[in-house]
């Protein structure tokens, strides 16, 4: 599903913020990502999601060869991934049923369509009976939930999410990690990028850890890890 | 198909939403962008009334026969009417040195200044309006000689040299309107163009947000280039309202100031086409400035 041969990324001005990592996720898979901030797991991110590209390397997601993807058709590239986002990126002057909407209007797919998708997408989220409020008037773990109900309405075979716990108390972590257990278990690809070493623990699943831009340990390669 | 119908209908609500929302700026824009275009359609409207009305003189050209003031009144009146025995002139009008007097104090506004003088200055004139058959240079050149071969006229005039330097002028005027028109089209453009990138801003993350979920920058663009378009369309028709409006205003005095010179001349504002073409200029000028900046600005928005 996501395939990395070799890459680096080096901003302007020369910080190296990925060397050289390989890294292969298969289909269905579930991954944390983990390593201290600034150990480049944000532009790990960024390349997958088509928001940079890398400087060097060969990149494969969803099939599709990263490198020769032309600038328009990244829009119809990252409607096959849902992106969540520590912040939520909510529009905060939109209902949570219109947030939930937007991969879907974007797409153009037909009002009645897009009712019935954002319905079954915020019931899968608990959130429902709040379809009509404002983002501001949730709480923060409502939030993310939206968050998460606009990155699976799509459907799409693969979830990417960005330290998705990061302001939310144990109970609430555990919630929307179970969430993303789901659809693993229902066939999605999930990649998670966390620091909750509770949560690495508690869901016992692949672990990749970076550390300044390497690749320092992939549990794939851990008998230990994987005999437990 | 229908379905790309509707979400250009929807999205044009929603642009219209986003400018309803915020009245005040959308009516600076607006009343900006009406000035801005009024200004070349006024001068233009202006400028077609003045062609239509030189056109009209032409068509009426006059000789004035200015006569010695020697002749005596009895006398002119014998040369007024054997002059309009002639095949080629359709009327003559003997206005006496008297009445000359009277009218010129009534529209010179020297009329003061003539009162201080003792002896009338003004001779007794003919005028005399040529045939329509006539009215080609040569017959009227040939008739000219005529009238000035009678020895009791001083001096016989054709009223077509200014009417010539009218239209001439007016030729160069209305090149000087369209290149007023080109600069201020270009003024429009960029006041769009300045509205919108003030509009891509407030709702950068908006934009950014809907870039991430797989938004198409033709999606992205689409409500900021109906904005453009609608106010483009809206600052049209608010020109089109100072243009009619302000003829409102100059139609008495100018019907007075035509009058003087011909008779049956009447104002006219933008017709149907006209108002059609101001129109279509507005909304496409608002579009492409919209447009232009909005490329400009979704570029340096990342995600690309």
């Amino acid at each position: 599903m996501i395939q990395l041969e070799n890459i680096s990324k080096r901003y302007p001005g020369g910080h190296d913020a990925l060397k050289a990592v390989t890294f292969n996720v298969k289909p269905e898979e579930m991954v944390f990502v983990t390593g201290h901030s600034g150990a480049g797991k944000s532009t790990l991110f960024k390349l997958i999601t088509l928001i940079e590209r890398p400087t060097r390397g060969i990149l494969q997601v969803n099939n599709k060869n990263c490198n020769k993807l032309s600038n328009w058709r990244i829009p119809y590239f990252r409607r096959d991934i849902g992106i969540i986002f520590q912040d939520h990126k909510l529009l905060l002057d939109r209902t949570v049923f219109d947030n939930v909407a937007l991969p879907l209007v974007v797409s153009g797919l037909n009002h009645r369509e897009i009712q019935r998708r954002v319905r079954a997408s915020l019931d899968k989220v608990g959130l429902l009976n709040k379809e009509k409020l404002y983002p501001l008037t949730l709480s923060g773990g409502e939030q993310q939930r939206v968050g998460i109900a606009r990155a699976v309405v799509n459907k799409p075979p693969l979830i990417l999410a960005d330290e998705p716990t990061g302001n939310l108390d144990e109970k609430l972590s555990d919630e929307i990690m179970d969430l993303f257990y789901d659809f693993h278990v229902h066939g999605v690809t999930v990649m998670i990028a966390t620091h909750d070493l509770r949560q690495l623990k508690r869901l016992q699943k692949r672990v990749i850890q970076l550390a300044e831009g390497q690749l320092v340990y992939d549990s794939e390669n851990d008998d230990e890890y994987n005999a437990q | 198909m229908k379905n790309y119908f509707l979400r250009h209908f929807q999205t044009l609500f929603f642009s219209l939403g986003q400018l309803w929302s915020t009245p005040v700026a959308t009516l600076m824009t607006i009343a900006v962008l009406g000035i801005t275009l009024a200004l070349p359609a006024g001068l233009f409207v202006v400028l077609e009334n003045a062609q239509q009305a030189s056109g009209a003189i032409k068509d009426s050209a006059q000789i004035s026969v200015f006569l010695k003031k020697s002749v005596s009144e009895s006398s002119a009146k014998r040369i007024t009417k054997k002059l309009a025995q002639n095949k080629n002139i359709e009327r003559t009008r003997y206005i006496s040195a008297r009445e000359a007097l009277a009218e010129f104090k009534k529209y010179s506004g020297f009329g003061d200044a003539i009162k201080a003088m003792k002896k009338n200055p003004l001779p007794a004139v003919i005028i005399v309006t040529p045939k329509q058959s006539a009215a080609d240079p040569e017959t009227l050149e040939a008739l000219l000689k005529t009238i000035r071969n009678n020895n009791q006229v001083e001096l016989a005039q054709l009223d077509l040299e200014w009417v010539k330097r009218l239209s001439a002028f007016l030729v160069l005027a209305k090149r000087g309107v369209w290149l007023l028109a080109v600069l201020l089209g270009l003024g429009v453009i960029l006041t769009i163009g300045n509205t919108i990138r003030l509009a891509v801003t407030n709702r950068r993350s908006e934009i950014e947000i809907t870039k991430l979920v797989g938004g198409t920058n033709a999606f992205i663009r689409r409500p900021f280039l109906y904005s453009g378009l609608i106010q483009g369309l809206l600052g049209a028709f608010g020109a089109w309202l100072l243009v009619q409006g302000g003829l409102l205003v100059i139609a008495e005095p100018m019907s007075q100031l035509t009058s003087l010179y011909a008779s049956q001349l009447e104002i006219s504002g933008l017709d149907g086409p006209q108002t059609g073409l101001l129109l279509l200029i507005g909304a496409s000028l608002g579009w492409l400035g919209s447009r232009l900046a909005v490329g400009r600005h979704l570029r340096e928005i990342n995600p690309t």
